[in-house]
């Protein structure tokens, strides 16, 4: 892993020393050895937002597996209809090619007659790399999620609809994939996987799930890359989920709560030892001193 | 010999030290009633301001006072083992300084925790550490320590006072310069010991027990008190010799101490018939035993560090040989190499130059503790940055040196208190010792009766 992200961080830099246009021919070469490649994708996010991303990579014409990414390019983010462009903002290639806008819910986009936004990306290029873009169009469509409890039974609902321009819901006709998910320490847990028919798809949800410490578990609807809406998500929490504490068997060690075992019983030994003695020593005098009492009487009488 | 007779010619000549008061006595009860006072006002700012009016930030939150618990309770531990040892192998030279020793034994294991009280900045949170101990912790194990072996070394003193106690009882009955509270002490205090000869063999029974007790113990919480810090990682006291480095220092601090208190009672009381050169002699050879011993540990302990050449030992040597060089070459120097000069020629162990070698001993391995404690936690394995110098380094202030003083003044307070209430030479051990003789002469010449 570590060879790796040396291989890539010296090809990254050796791209973004392109980039910044360093003059020297053996680089200039090596460069036309990459095809570059732009990908674009758009994702509805569970707050109404929508997410921009491109990924600008460069492909290795011999080597297909040597995928590396463009690092520090500025990527530029265009609504499109007919001749109109609006610039929707900029951003700068992360170290792993990626560059990332994000939208709020209440962004005005330019759209055509059936409602479709037409997302451009690009790259402008410079001396030693050819500008690139890529487009998307999607739809503005709505995911919404409903966790309730129909006759005690935990039922997941989601209903997909877009909005029309008097602002009322029209429920969506065709029938659409949709993935349900559950939110797990490091990834999301896969649970359920469906069609929303009719604009609505309806789920019960199992019982034995386990939640976090307070018994919450955070539940996801995601359309995924659909070719007319990109990807939409929602998500909700709920207090469903089952905590299992874990029972750990706790061992006597230096830095538990309870000592090693041997530690009780030479402190026990070495006390009982020593107090023991004290009392033997305090019995003794009260024997000396009976003694002493007893003589006293024999010498008063 | 008989030995009422004995008995009384004995009250008769040690008594006149627990009646009469001399100005001089008053002048210095009085001396040391100021010190404590101006100690008590210190404690009471202290208690008001907070450490704040102490020397201690944030790096050094140990200074004298943690230096002075360790002094003392050394001393204590070193006051037990002597003790111990006197009673066990009962030697002839016991019946006069055995008291000493007792009395410095349970008054240093008293003063001793008081500074680890001083040095608390939240008291009120004490009683934490006895709901909740941690029994893998050397601290936890070091109050164990401390309490049992205050209660032995109690218990220890009052059987060893019990057979005095007894004749002061009975020398009191008639004599009506006595106050009456004190014939009634006397009276509670000797339970009845009338020196029987089954109340002799059970009381020496349980006092030879308990010598070996105070022996065994002294060796246990010596060695938790060097724990305390060797169990550490800190460098200067992540060590596996520190605990029987502790024992031999905290021996060499106790025959010192000892001698200087033997010196000053001797002189005090007129007490030269008891207190011998023999004695001051036989204890400068104690303590130069005992100072090649703890040179020898004190050079193995800084040569291995040194040789190590470890990154943060390295630090502390610069620390010691820089910053504290004077108070280096006077504890580990100084306080070993002129001891053992004096000491090793016989010519040199006379009553003056043995209490002079003990008073260079006793501030030497007080500044050798100074030095254990101090420079180590100034030279941390992450350094402040970017603070005041004060925060940094250490310096005691004038209300660590006023309660320092004051446990000193308590401590020879006490002592003096305890010396008005039973003499410092045993009478019982006397009597002891001139009825083994007599029984000796007897069995070598015996009485041969002629019809």
């Amino acid at each position: 892993m570590k060879i790796n992200l040396l291989k890539y961080i010296k090809i990254t830099s050796f791209l973004v020393a392109l980039l910044l246009n360093i003059h020297s021919n053996a680089q200039e070469s090596d460069a036309s050895n990459y095809n570059m490649s732009f990908e674009f994708k758009t994702v509805k996010q569970h707050d109404n937002s929508r997410l921009l991303e491109a990924s600008f990579t460069g492909k290795n014409k011999e080597d297909r597996k040597d995928v590396i990414p463009m690092f520090d390019a500025e990527i530029k983010f265009f609504n499109v209809l007919n001749e109109d462009e609006v610039l929707l903002g900029a951003a700068k290639t992360s170290q792993a090619g990626i560059a990332q806008i994000t939208l709020p819910e209440n962004q005005k986009y330019l759209t055509d007659e059936d409602g479709n936004i037409n997302l451009v990306a690009r790259f402008e290029g410079n001396v030693n790399v050819e500008e690139s873009s890529a487009e998307i169009v999607v739809k503005n469509i709505y995911l919404e999620l409903n966790l309730e409890e129909i006759d005690s039974v935990k039922t997941v609902l989601v209903s997909a609809f877009t909005i029309d321009e008097l602002g009322d819901k029209i429920p969506l006709e065709e029938e659409i994939d949709i993935v349900l998910y559950v939110q797990g320490m490091l990834s999301k847990m896969k649970i359920a996987e469906g069609s929303i028919s009719e604009g609505a798809y309806e789920f019960e949800f199992p019982t034995d799930l386990p939640g976090d410490v307070k018994g919450d578990v955070t539940v996801f609807s995601i359309i995924e890359g659909h070719e007319e809406y990109g990807t939409v998500i929602q998500k909700k929490n709920a207090k469903w989920g089952v905590f299992q504490q874990q029972i750990k068997k706790t061992k006597n060690t230096l830095w538990s709560s309870a000592a090693p075992i041997w530690m009780y019983v030479v402190l026990t030994i070495l006390l009982v030892g020593v107090w023991a003695n004290y009392i033997y020593t305090i019995i003794n005098l009260f024997i000396i001193r009976k003694e002493g009492k007893d003589l006293e009487l024999e010498t008063e009488s | 010999m008989n030995i009422d007779t004995r008995k009384r010619e004995l009250v008769k000549e040690l008594s006149p030290m627990l009646e009469k008061s001399s100005l001089l006595s008053k002048i210095w009860i009085a001396a040391l009633i100021s010190i404590i006072l101006v100690g008590l006002y210190a404690f009471v700012l202290q208690l008001a301001n907070g450490h704040e009016v102490t020397g201690m930030r944030d790096n050094v939150v140990w200074g004298i006072y943690i230096v002075n618990f360790i002094f003392f309770v050394c001393l204590s531990y070193s006051g037990a083992f002597i003790a111990g040892v006197l009673h066990f192998f009962e030697t002839p030279l016991k019946n006069s300084i055995a008291r000493i020793v007792e009395i410095t034994t349970v008054l240093s294991l008293i003063i001793g925790p008081v500074f680890i009280l001083l040095c608390i900045g939240r008291l009120d949170r004490l009683y934490y550490l006895f709901l909740y101990p941690r029994i893998q912790s050397p601290i936890s194990w070091d109050i164990i320590a401390i309490l049992t072996d205050l209660i032995g070394c109690f218990v220890y003193l009052y059987l060893t006072f019990i057979p005095d106690l007894a004749i002061l009882r009975d020398a009191s009955k008639e004599n009506a310069e006595v106050p009456n509270w004190r014939k009634k002490m006397y009276r509670f205090l000797a339970i009845g010991y009338q020196g029987t000869p089954s109340q002799h063999k059970r009381l020496h029974k349980i006092i030879r027990i308990m010598s070996v007790m105070i022996i065994a113990m002294a060796i246990v919480a010596y060695s938790v008190l060097a724990w305390i810090f060797s169990l550490t990682v800190q460098p200067g006291w992540n060590s596996t010799i520190f605990a029987p480095y502790f024992i031999i220092s905290g021996l060499y601090s106790g025959i010192a101490v000892i001698i200087i208190a033997m010196y000053i009672i001797r002189k005090f009381y007129k007490l030269e018939k008891y207190i011998t050169k023999i004695h001051f002699f036989a204890g400068g050879v104690m303590l130069l035993i005992i100072s090649l011993l703890y040179g020898y540990f004190t050079f193995s302990e800084y040569f291995s560090r040194w040789f190590s050449h470890k990154k943060h030992d390295v630090d502390l040597l610069n620390t010691l040989f820089s910053r504290y060089f004077w108070q280096f070459i006077f504890a580990n120097y100084f306080g070993i190499l002129m001891p053992i000069a004096i000491l090793f020629f016989k010519k040199l162990r006379t009553v003056k130059l043995v209490t002079i070698a003990a008073i260079i001993s006793v501030l030497g391995i007080w500044l050798n503790k100074y030095l254990i404690v101090v420079p180590t936690l100034e030279t941390p394995y992450l350094p402040i940055q970017d603070t005041r110098a004060e925060f940094v380094h250490y310096t005691a202030t004038w209300v660590e040196w006023s309660l320092s003083l004051t446990g000193i003044a308590a401590f020879c307070l006490f002592f003096t208190l305890i010396l008005k209430f039973v003499p410092a030479i045993p009478m019982s051990g006397i009597i002891d010792l001139e009825k083994g003789k007599q029984s000796k002469r007897e069995k070598n010449n015996p009485i041969v009766t002629e019809f």
